[in-house]
């Protein structure tokens, strides 16, 4: 009975111990398979090959499904795999590149915050220049020579990344009659008349308030580009002299702080998420709202508003535009280098990003064109309220700024802090002046970033002038 | 004098018989995961204390780390948090869970019901219970608001999570209401491993039930307590998903606690690329803290074990 029982617990410890070895096999096989990336050749009558795409974007996923149906229908020899993965969207790009198991093709957007210039030096993305060089159709529907930015989708010559689509900058949102109520017959054009009207719409007694933050980057809703239209230094960067420079921000921040000392904030709203902001909107809890054009969609599908509802663009401190409004590139594609079939990964992309595609993408209301000749092309009746959040002339691409290892809360939580009082706004701006030169200093030092310099630098038309780049 | 014992040759046979061999072949799966999933990621931390890395690029930094390290008042400031959450978490979490698993173990029609109850937060995803506990802490529109309006107790809505005033004690609140059924259910192991006939001796002797509970009960829980105990502490020292989901460190970074701050550097924000060489640097010292205090624990325990 006892060898019984110990023959037993030997075949056990064998089987267990099989099965980690075969496990530590398996998976060093299925790292081999990734190897040749995602790109995979099957079939008896002719190769056909299989080019993975993932994307971070699920708003659009039935249109996408619908246009990678048609373009595997149609096409025998290429076919598309695609993924979407909205969680650690770009660490798990990274991760999967080092294992091997990388996708062909990344779904790539400016908000995406990646720095270019990392993933370029490590290896992993593909220039697109040589491709799109012999596509004449690719160029001219993306307009690939006016939409070059350095640092954000090139390097030097070289186009890792070209975005067809674009995120309006912030517009305002707001409750038409509870302006009017208010004595407010259009949305105020400066800042001062915006704080007023916000205070004039607050009655805590109805549990009504003029306007509303969140706690998910709320600098950035509205408050980032007011400042910009008002002159401040997009991201504190001085461009003509390629240092940091906060002190611009100062009669914005100040201003700011106005909407929480009189009171006009909805309570608590600076802790609750984005979401939460949008429904106590749509249910008139507050008048007014800021943020980008994905709230054509958000108040009309996701919390739909019953009330009128008017889209108007920042104010500024004086009531003039006296700097550009940033906006934010979307709907691109890069091509890993980890892919072994780049032709047939060139053809997803000039696809995806081809006329029919984007004109059905467009007029689908999932984002605004980029170029003038998809602007011109697609039908704009057709996306509702996408409509209001049409490009403006003072909308452009910033050129990136260095991208510094600071220490301490980044601009945008410490100017917020400042809004909300935690801190002087003379403390606010020395402080971040000082981290983020530091930080610059540092980043010149071991190399891990270049002091851009614009000496032609227009704030109106950011993205026109000639960049140099030092390394001290 | 007597001769010393030769030193016995190593047999493969005798060691296969007396089990040894079968025991080290049961163990391998188990040294493996350790290695992969514990010992190697701990390693590769100390590759990256001297590097400014950002998950793609490393560049040499030097002492630059450490230097920061200790100018870091951000650190320094969510170590003090830390230390302050942990200790109102277990001030509040240990008698509390004690008292219920009294209570649950008296067999009181129902208990079954409340014990599941209670346990229940124990099995529910922290992430998803810090997102409702952020509705009902809300400004504006919260069910605590509400109640306690409604009851008299305030007239005006506390900002549960962003007045720095009372943020600290709404992450405490959340934190006590996930673990404190976990600790009962400890605590009820241990409880029902002392014999009954103690305490209808102590009946008989006319003890009353608090006399019971303080001379027989917590010297007869202490194993018990000094585990529980430990896993309490270092547990509330690593929390921070709660956090992060309620306050993300706010207001002001007056609920920001060690783990927290570390998890924000690694991952990066919306404008900061990742630190992941300094969070390295900040993830040893926090280990180092952890230890110390757990250290400092057991040798309280060992010296209260020898007086008692």
């Amino acid at each position: 009975m006892k060898n019984a029982r110990n023959l037993g617990i030997k075949i056990t410890a064998a089987a267990l111990s099989v099965g980690v070895l075969a496990g530590c096999g398996a998976s060093s096989s299925s790292t081999a398979t990734s190897t040749s990336g995602g790109a995979e050749s099957t079939g008896s009558n002719g190769d056909v090959t299989t080019i993975e795409v993932w994307s971070n974007n699920r708003h659009d996923e039935a249109y996408m499904t619908e246009v990678i149906e048609k373009f595997n229908a149609e096409n025998s020899d290429v076919q598309i795999k695609y993924t979407i993965m909205t969680d650690d969207y770009w660490n798990s790009i990274q991760l999967a590149y080092q294992a091997n198991t990388a996708p062909d093709i990344a779904a790539i957007a400016a908000s995406d915050g990646i720095v270019l210039n990392d993933y370029v030096n490590g290896g992993m993305f593909e220039s697109l220049t040589p491709f799109i060089n012999e596509d004449a159709e690719y160029q001219k529907v993306n307009e690939t020579a006016d939409h070059m930015y350095e640092g954000l989708n090139s390097i030097g010559e070289d186009i890792y990344w070209v975005a067809s689509g674009v995120r309006s900058g912030s517009r305002i949102q707001y409750n038409v009659e509870m302006l009017k109520n208010a004595g407010y017959e259009t949305f105020p054009t400066t800042f001062s008349d915006m704080v007023a009207a916000a205070q004039a719409v607050t009655d805590p007694s109805s549990n009504v308030y003029g306007i509303a933050t969140t706690s998910s980057a709320p600098f950035v809703r509205w408050l980032e580009g007011i400042g910009e239209m008002s002159g401040a230094a997009h991201m504190g960067y001085d461009y003509t002299t390629g240092t940091y420079d906060f002190s611009s921000w100062k009669p914005v921040i100040e201003e700011a702080a106005k909407l929480f000392t009189n009171g006009s904030v909805l309570p608590g709203s600076e802790t609750q998420g984005v979401d939460n902001g949008r429904a106590l909107f749509a249910q008139g809890a507050f008048a007014i709202w800021g943020n980008a054009s994905q709230e054509a969609g958000v108040f009309t599908e996701q919390f739909p508003v019953s009330f009128d509802w008017g889209v108007a663009e920042l104010p500024t401190m004086d009531g003039e535009v006296k700097g550009a409004l940033s906006c934010t590139p979307n709907y691109g594609y890069t091509m890993l280098t980890s892919c072994e079939d780049k032709e047939a990964a060139w053809k997803v992309i000039s696809y995806l990003q081809g006329e029919e595609v984007l004109k059905g993408y467009f007029e689908g209301g999932y984002s605004l064109p980029m170029s003038s000749y998809m602007a011109d092309l697609y039908d704009s009746s057709k996306v509702g309220r996408l409509a209001d959040f049409a490009l403006t002339d003072y909308e452009d691409v910033y050129p990136s700024t260095p991208a510094v290892t600071i220490e301490g809360d980044d601009y945008q939580v410490t100017l917020w802090n400042a809004v909300m009082g935690n801190v002087s706004v003379d403390d606010a701006i020395a402080d971040l002046n000082e981290r983020y030169n530091a930080a610059l200093e540092r980043g010149l030092a071991n190399g891990s970033c270049t002091r851009v310099v614009i000496a032609d630098f227009d704030p109106m038309n950011p993205s026109a002038g000639t960049a140099e780049y030092l390394t001290e | 004098m007597s001769k010393p014992k030769a030193k016995e040759k190593f047999s493969f046979k005798k060691s296969l018989a007396n089990g040894d061999v079968t025991a080290m072949v049961m163990l391998i799966p188990a040294v493996l995961m350790l290695a992969v999933v514990s010992i190697y990621p701990f390693l590769w931390m100390f590759r990256y204390l001297m590097y400014d890395y950002n998950g793609m690029t490393s560049y040499f930094s030097g002492t630059y780390n450490f230097t920061r390290m200790l100018e870091d008042k951000i650190f320094w400031e969510s170590v003090g948090h830390t230390f302050e959450y942990a200790a109102l978490k277990l001030v509040f979490i240990i008698p509390l869970s004690l008292i219920m698993a009294e209570l649950m173990v008296q067999k009181i029609k129902g208990s079954g019901i409340f014990r599941v109850i209670y346990f229940m937060p124990t099995i529910i995803s922290t992430a998803i219970s810090a997102l409702v506990f952020s509705f009902i802490f809300a400004a504006y529109n919260g069910v605590l608001n509400a109640v306690l309006r409604a009851t008299g107790i305030i007239d005006q809505n506390v900002n549960w999570l962003g007045d720095k005033n009372v943020a600290m004690w709404a992450v405490i609140i959340v934190a006590i209401w996930g673990g404190f059924g976990n600790y009962m259910i400890y605590f009820m192991s241990g409880l029902s491993g002392i014999s009954k006939d103690v305490y209808e001796s102590a009946m008989v002797d006319g003890a009353s039930g608090l006399t019971t509970f303080f001379r027989i009960t917590l010297p007869m829980l202490s194993p018990m307590l000094k585990v529980i105990l430990m896993l309490a502490i270092t547990g509330a020292f690593k929390d921070y998903e709660s956090i992060m989901v309620l306050t993300q460190g706010g207001p002001d970074d007056r609920t920001q606690v060690m783990f927290l701050y570390i998890y924000q550097l690694i991952f990066g924000t919306a404008t900061t690329t990742p630190q992941i060489g300094y969070a390295c640097v900040l993830s040893l010292v926090a280990a180092l803290i952890v230890g110390i205090v757990t250290a400092v624990y057991l040798l309280i325990a060992k010296k209260l074990d020898d007086v008692v």
